[in-house]
């Protein structure tokens, strides 16, 4: 039902701050990133992550999210994109595609599958109490960051009430199926009003339940299970940000880009 | 703060009124009542009656999340809550609702009895003994990895029970915590508050079940924002037309025993050796129960001749997630049945019922509607036929008027639309909503919105009408109504399936019981014959009604105090 996967695995076992922190620096190595080939180092380091941490179950659960993902940005940055000058490489009617945009977009498919593998992973290994405990390390307020954090745990709840009233409404005859896309979109109509009050009626609900149990209290917050820092800890940090610092040199010497930066 | 006020009532209400904010009439009007320290107070009355706006008022829900006009004094533990939050009293007033779900925020058990604690500062090592503690009385130890999404619905309630009790409230409010669970869990939930008691916790317990109140130390009645009537169980009870016209059931003893003209409410070993001891009795079950077997019986014959309406045939049925929830169910239904689906949460009524209407396809095995295979129709065709009217009508209602709700499947089937407008008067009639067309549905009672729900199917006249829970968060005015209008809908020829936990909607009602253990059919046949069979159901956790084991006691298996009554009085 949820993307947490309850192991103990050695991911698991860290500091949720540097799990945190880990999740960052895959965004930031990625995001500088527009050579393919500078893209596979972290897909592998990634990849290892996910089938040693079991998440990769999760990766198998939304396949047809990183498919389309990745079709579809391929797809789009290959027709769309071409730097000025860029010689042709295919042209077809009033579509040209240049010798640059396949690999471009490429680099932009593995980033974006980059970033939901590494969101992925990092929600299959944290849960939300860990997850709430290190925003409020980066300086967000514990109440703000736990409210943000249900979110991720309120998804699948809605998820699930949404396909019962999807199987509510076919009861009644309601076919998802027919007609073109605007009368399918209007179809959602009956499924999104229950799905949205039950929301609104839980949220009432879960602020009252939270404050009842002394969410909004002014006293000092203890925690059951205090997280310390380990050295091991400290040792992937230390790793995590070398490896940060080597992509941002190497995007600043502009190995990592297509073309030189600042030419557009 | 609990240690001073031993000596002064922990509740302490003084003539409150309060009126919901837009609301015409006040929920509660005038509200005297006090409750000691150790009390088990059990609260009762129809739907409206302000139950509810009472336990939200002792924990200051309302106001601060009901916003309205709330006048009067509350104290709480001897102090005034005028201007104090829902926050000021986490640790004070634990309040517990029917809904489990909304109870639950963490990832695992132990974090979850742990996150209150935590925000209340509570030291690491007192955190671990109360958890511990709290865990052990709602019988949830062993669960601490477990994560609460995979708990079912009474060992949610029990875990955020022990999320409260983990900060040790001078009070406990439950405000129907059982209305969503199945019998087991409502006994778990029963046995919890009785072992809270034992230690010596206040409790005040708002119930539709009026077993609940047996054991409380008082029985408060309210009814249209007042209380009516306060005092011992034992008396309050006795009063079984009071109850009545409260929208209260009365327990089948007390109605047997008002009715023979007992002083006193002896238990069922008690009433059935002064039933015995009536010489005519024996005399009058032997005369009276041939003649009713007899006559179901030949109901049944006749049915025997009609071709099925429905069938299923060695059905298995497997969820994504490994659960078998059907091993092989094999049953006919014929034109006319009205059959009861029970067993326990998990056995596999929902699921069969889903396959029965097409909504769910078999792995194996096959469903054929009057001959015709399911896998080889659309879904649409089948539902046309096969109505199912889902637990919780929040989960269909969505238009803006009552006729729109109605009219909605008769456009998806395609009905004339000339005759739409006459089908949904016919369909709201039969429910009791004439002359609500017009009206929000999202304003209706919940036993409104239920028989709301009911008409939309009514209005496109399928030949089957499949209810899961039709009587779940209905007081027993609306649990009645809704029954009768079912035992109309058959009397006029509709194929009823009826998945219930509550048995005396089960005596009343259904003709042939079909009982479910584990995806097995374990029992199918006429419902005298499967209440004779106490220990089968027992096992499958469904406890037939006093009266059926009065009259095991007797020789004979009554399904209803009407039928045990026929025979006392003869």
């Amino acid at each position: 039902m949820y993307l947490y996967l309850d192991r103990n695995t050695w991911v698991h076992r860290l500091h949720p701050l540097v799990r945190l922190f880990g999740m960052v620096a895959v965004f930031v190595a990625a995001y500088v990133v527009e050579r393919p080939v500078w893209q596979l180092p972290i897909v592998a380091v990634l990849t290892a992550l996910l089938v040693w941490t079991g998440a990769i179950a999760n990766v198998y659960r939304l396949r047809y999210l990183f498919g389309i993902g990745f079709v579809m940005t391929l797809l789009i940055w290959t027709l769309f994109y071409g730097p000025d000058g860029d010689p042709p490489l295919l042209a077809v009617g009033p579509i040209t595609v240049s010798h640059t945009s396949p690999v471009y977009a490429l680099g932009m498919a593995l980033k974006l599958n980059g970033f939901l593998a590494a969101g992925l992973l990092f929600l299959s290994v944290t849960r939300i109490e860990e997850f709430a405990y290190a925003l409020s390390r980066v300086g967000l307020p514990y109440r703000v960051g736990f409210t943000m954090t249900m979110a991720f745990r309120l998804v699948p709840v809605f998820v699930d009430a949404a396909g019962t009233v999807i199987q509510a409404q076919r009861c009644r005859g309601l076919d998802f199926d027919r007609g073109g896309l605007w009368a399918r979109a209007r179809r959602y109509v009956p499924v999104i009003v229950p799905v949205v009050m039950g929301a609104l009626r839980r949220a009432d609900q879960m602020a009252m339940n939270l404050d009842a149990r002394g969410f909004q209290a002014s006293t000092p917050r203890t925690v059951l299970e205090p997280y310390v820092m380990r050295r091991g800890d400290v040792a992937v940090a230390l790793l995590l940000i070398a490896g940060v610092v080597a992509y941002l040199i190497l995007w600043w010497s502009g190995a990592l880009t297509l073309r030189p930066r600042g030419l557009g | 703060m609990a240690d001073a006020m031993i000596d002064r009532p922990v509740i302490a209400l003084r003539d409150v009124c309060f009126t919901y904010r837009n609301a015409s009439e006040p929920a509660l009007r005038g509200v005297t009542l006090t409750v000691g320290r150790g009390e088990f107070v059990v609260v009762m009355g129809a739907t409206g009656a302000g139950k509810s706006t009472l336990a939200k008022c002792l924990n200051c829900s309302i106001p601060q999340f009901h916003p309205g006009t709330l006048t009067g004094e509350i104290a709480v533990l001897g102090r005034s809550l005028a201007g104090a939050t829902v926050s000021d009293l986490a640790g004070h007033v634990g309040l517990v609702s029917q809904d489990f779900d909304a109870q639950l925020f963490s990832t695992n058990v132990r974090q979850e009895v742990a996150f209150g604690m935590e925000q209340l500062g509570v030291a690491r090592p007192i955190m671990q003994q109360r958890l511990i503690e709290a865990l052990a009385l709602v019988g949830l130890s062993g669960f601490e990895k477990r994560d609460p999404g995979t708990l079912s619905g009474g060992e949610k309630q029990r875990l955020a029970i022990a999320a409260l009790l983990a900060l040790e409230p001078a009070i406990l409010v439950c405000d129907e915590p059982t209305t969503d669970l199945d019998p087991l869990g409502k006994a778990a939930i029963f046995e919890v508050l009785a072992a809270l008691r034992r230690q010596g916790g206040t409790i005040l317990l708002i119930e539709h079940e009026t077993e609940a109140a047996e054991h409380a130390d008082r029985l408060v009645l309210m009814a249209d924002g007042r209380i009516v009537a306060d005092g011992a169980p034992a008396t309050l009870l006795r009063d079984v037309a009071r109850l009545e016209q409260l929208g209260v059931r009365p327990l089948d003893l007390d109605r047997i025993g008002t009715t023979c003209g007992w002083p006193d409410r002896p238990d069922i070993d008690e009433a059935a050796r002064r039933l015995s001891a009536t010489p005519q009795i024996p005399a009058r079950i032997a005369s009276i129960a041939s003649p009713d077997g007899a006559r179901r019986a030949a109901n049944d014959d006749s049915r025997e001749n009609e071709p099925p309406l429905l069938t299923a045939e060695g059905v298995e049925f497997t969820y994504p997630s490994g659960q078998r929830a059907l091993a092989g169910v094999s049953l006919t239904i014929r034109p006319g049945e009205c059959l009861a689906l029970i067993g326990q949460n998990g056995s596999g009524k929902t699921t069969l019922a889903k396959c029965l209407n097409g909504l769910l396809r078999p792995q194996r095995g096959a469903i054929r509607l009057r001959g015709v295979d399911l896998a080889a129709m659309r879904l649409d065709s089948v539902a046309a036929d096969v109505g199912y009217v889902f637990q919780n009508p929040d989960h269909q209602i969505f238009a803006d008027s009552v006729g729109e709700e109605v009219a909605f499947a008769l456009r998806n089937f395609g009905i004339d639309p000339h005759a739409i407008a006459s089908r949904t008067e016919v369909a709201l009639a039969a429910v009791g909503l004439a002359g609500c067309e017009s009206a929000d549905p999202f304003l209706l009672g919940k036993g409104e919105r239920q028989r709301l729900a009911v008409a939309s199917f009514l209005a496109l006249e399928p030949a089957v009408l499949i209810l899961d829970e039709p009587t779940t968060g209905l007081d027993y005015p609306e649990q009645r109504r809704m029954m009768d209008l079912l035992a109309r809908l058959h009397a006029r020829g509709m194929t009823l399936i009826v998945i219930t936990h509550t048995p005396w909607v089960v005596g009343h009602y259904a003709q042939r019981g079909i009982l479910l253990e584990n995806g097995h059919i374990v029992f199918d046949g006429p419902m005298r014959e499967l209440f004779a069979r106490e220990e089968l159901l027992e096992r499958c956790h469904f406890r037939v009604p006093d009266v059926t084991r009065l009259g095991h006691r007797l020789g004979f298996t009554p399904l209803t105090v009407d039928e045990l009554l026929r025979v006392v009085r003869l």
